[in-house]
């Protein structure tokens, strides 16, 4: 029963984790049409600058986070003006711009390398102590990042809901033309939607750096993982999107306590390569 | 007084392919002008060049004395200048009533937004029927009235209108007829294209006749040509009148 209640926990964590990150990769898909293989190194970049400011620095862990959000953003919005915006509307735009942002998930990479070294950083956590949730006990870190992630994927449905600037995002992305002729100005909205995944994936970073260690590399595997979620449920909606990744979080910690962590990953693919021989268009997606 | 739209000598085209070569026109204040012509001789690239979706490779425009022609399309719209395009989708996925709220997206539109909403809705009925529709199930004619009732919601001072009653049934035709001689009448000027020479002489004060990317022949309304001798312009000598 115990274990039960604590993987349902540790489900929902990594949901949580993984909604975050893949609500990214939906806002650039569905304005700009491109899948940002950079997305995790953003996250990374975040909890780099998170660190720089409240450990390196000493500010706290507040103003580290923010700067964390803010780093990424910029750096997704440089990202696009200089790798995705000279090669939009030419022939195999999507598939130059998986080798562009692929090119830009190496720099960053190598280039945190260069400048935070080799060695294992780690963040504090925004509450130290431990909650029990029905006899499961986590950090109250981890509980914050539980109850936060439902609040910015909602902010985040309104903003492109019922705003006009965020409806300019969904536009662009279903009739360029259409847009500008009602007076949107397109590059402005790529850089925008860019830069605001981009700082969800900072936000995720510098959350995740309280949990895990911060390293070059950390980004890959939540980039993995929301590829399986955005390929489970599709990149059209932030809905489906959020409800795939909670699934998907859920099925991997009851994986892990099924089938153990050694064959997790390999059941996870096996569902993405059933999904995409079956499913297209996701499960949630339209065909 | 200068033109509001004054055109002089663009050419413009897509890639190596020239459409528009030297192209000259302007459009006074408080007239609405009508273009036609055989189709692909350039009337839609000659909108969309005025709009600022194509760049010309020579030449200026002007409108209401600013140089536009090095403009974004978010710049023109928002000085007034709204381009209503030839069979547009709109955005599938989003509802009727939504999109026209986004369609007051420019600085300039944003005052009397809600006014304008009713306008739109009271001049196209069906639209206001389908208010939550999703732009993807509407009809190819409901989609031209999305489409016109964007546009007047950027509140333009000169609308460009390209075909609006393309490919529609007589039907429907004549309820965007309608609609488009409402527009007009209070008081927005129109560069409209359609092949359809009686209703732009209704509509317009002068027509252009564009052939090869050209003005070919210049109408005035007051040159008392009637429909007949216009024919006989359009198809040349020994045309069918």
């Amino acid at each position: 029963m115990n274990s039960i209640v604590a993987t349902l926990v540790s489900g929902i964590l990594l949901g949580s984790l993984y909604a975050l990150m893949a609500s990214g990769l939906s806002v650039v898909w569905t304005t700009l049409g491109v899948f940002n293989f950079a997305h995790g190194a953003l996250m990374m970049i975040g909890a780099y600058a998170a660190w720089t400011v409240s450990e390196g620095m000493g500010l706290g862990l507040l103003p580290g986070i923010l700067a964390g959000v803010a780093t990424a953003a910029l750096c997704g919005i440089v990202i696009e003006y200089l790798l995705i915006r000279p090669f939009y509307g030419t022939r195999h735009m999507l598939l130059v711009t998986v080798m562009t942002t692929l090119a830009a998930l190496i720099i960053l990479e190598k280039g945190a390398q260069l400048i935070w070294g080799a060695k294992l950083k780690q963040l504090p956590r925004l509450v130290t102590g431990d909650v029990s949730i029905f006899g499961a006990t986590i950090s109250w870190h981890e509980a914050i990042i539980i109850l936060l992630a439902p609040i910015v994927l909602l902010l985040l449905w309104r903003f492109t809901a019922m705003t006009n600037r965020g409806r300019s995002l969904r536009a662009v992305g279903q009739n360029q033309d259409a847009a500008a002729l009602i007076g949107i100005d397109v590059p402005y909205a790529f850089a925008i939607a860019f830069g605001l995944a981009a700082a969800l994936a900072g936000l995720t970073g510098a959350l995740l750096g309280s949990i895990r260690f911060i390293t070059p590399v950390m980004g890959s595997e939540p980039l993995v993982k929301a590829m399986i979620v955005v390929i489970f449920g599709g990149l059209g909606s932030l809905g489906a999107t959020a409800g795939a990744a909670y699934v998907i979080g859920l099925l991997e910690a009851f994986l892990i306590l099924w089938i153990g962590l050694y064959w997790t990953p390999f059941a996870l693919f096996l569902l993405m390569i059933a999904v995409l021989i079956f499913r297209p268009n996701g499960l949630f997606g339209r065909a | 007084m200068t033109a509001l739209l004054s055109v002089e000598g663009i050419s413009a085209g897509y890639g190596a392919i020239t459409v528009l070569r030297d192209l000259t026109l302007h459009v006074g204040r408080n007239e609405s002008i009508g273009l036609f012509g055989p189709n692909g001789h350039g009337k839609t690239t000659l909108l969309r060049t005025i709009s600022g979706l194509l760049r010309a490779s020579a030449g200026r425009i002007h409108f209401d004395g600013a140089d536009i022609s090095r403009q974004r399309p978010a710049t023109i719209v928002n000085a007034g200048l709204v381009h209503s395009p030839q069979a547009n989708t709109m955005f599938g996925d989003m509802a009727i009533a939504e999109t026209l709220e986004l369609a007051a997206f420019a600085p300039r539109a944003r005052a009397g937004a809600k006014q304008r909403m009713e306008q739109v809705l009271t001049l196209f009925p069906r639209l206001a029927e389908r208010r939550k529709q999703l732009a993807r199930t509407l009809s190819g004619g409901e989609r031209q009235m999305l489409s016109i009732g964007c546009a007047l919601m950027c509140d333009p001072r000169l609308l460009m209108l390209d075909e609006p009653t393309l490919g529609l049934s007589p039907r429907l035709k004549e309820e965007l007829a309608e609609a488009v001689g409402a527009i007009a009448r209070s008081g927005v000027p129109l560069i409209v294209v359609e092949q359809d020479v009686e209703f732009l002489l209704a509509l317009t004060q002068r027509l252009y006749m564009i052939e090869h990317g050209a003005v070919s022949r210049e109408i005035d309304r007051n040159d008392g040509l009637d429909h007949g001798q216009v024919m006989q312009l359009y198809f040349g000598q020994g045309g069918e009148a």
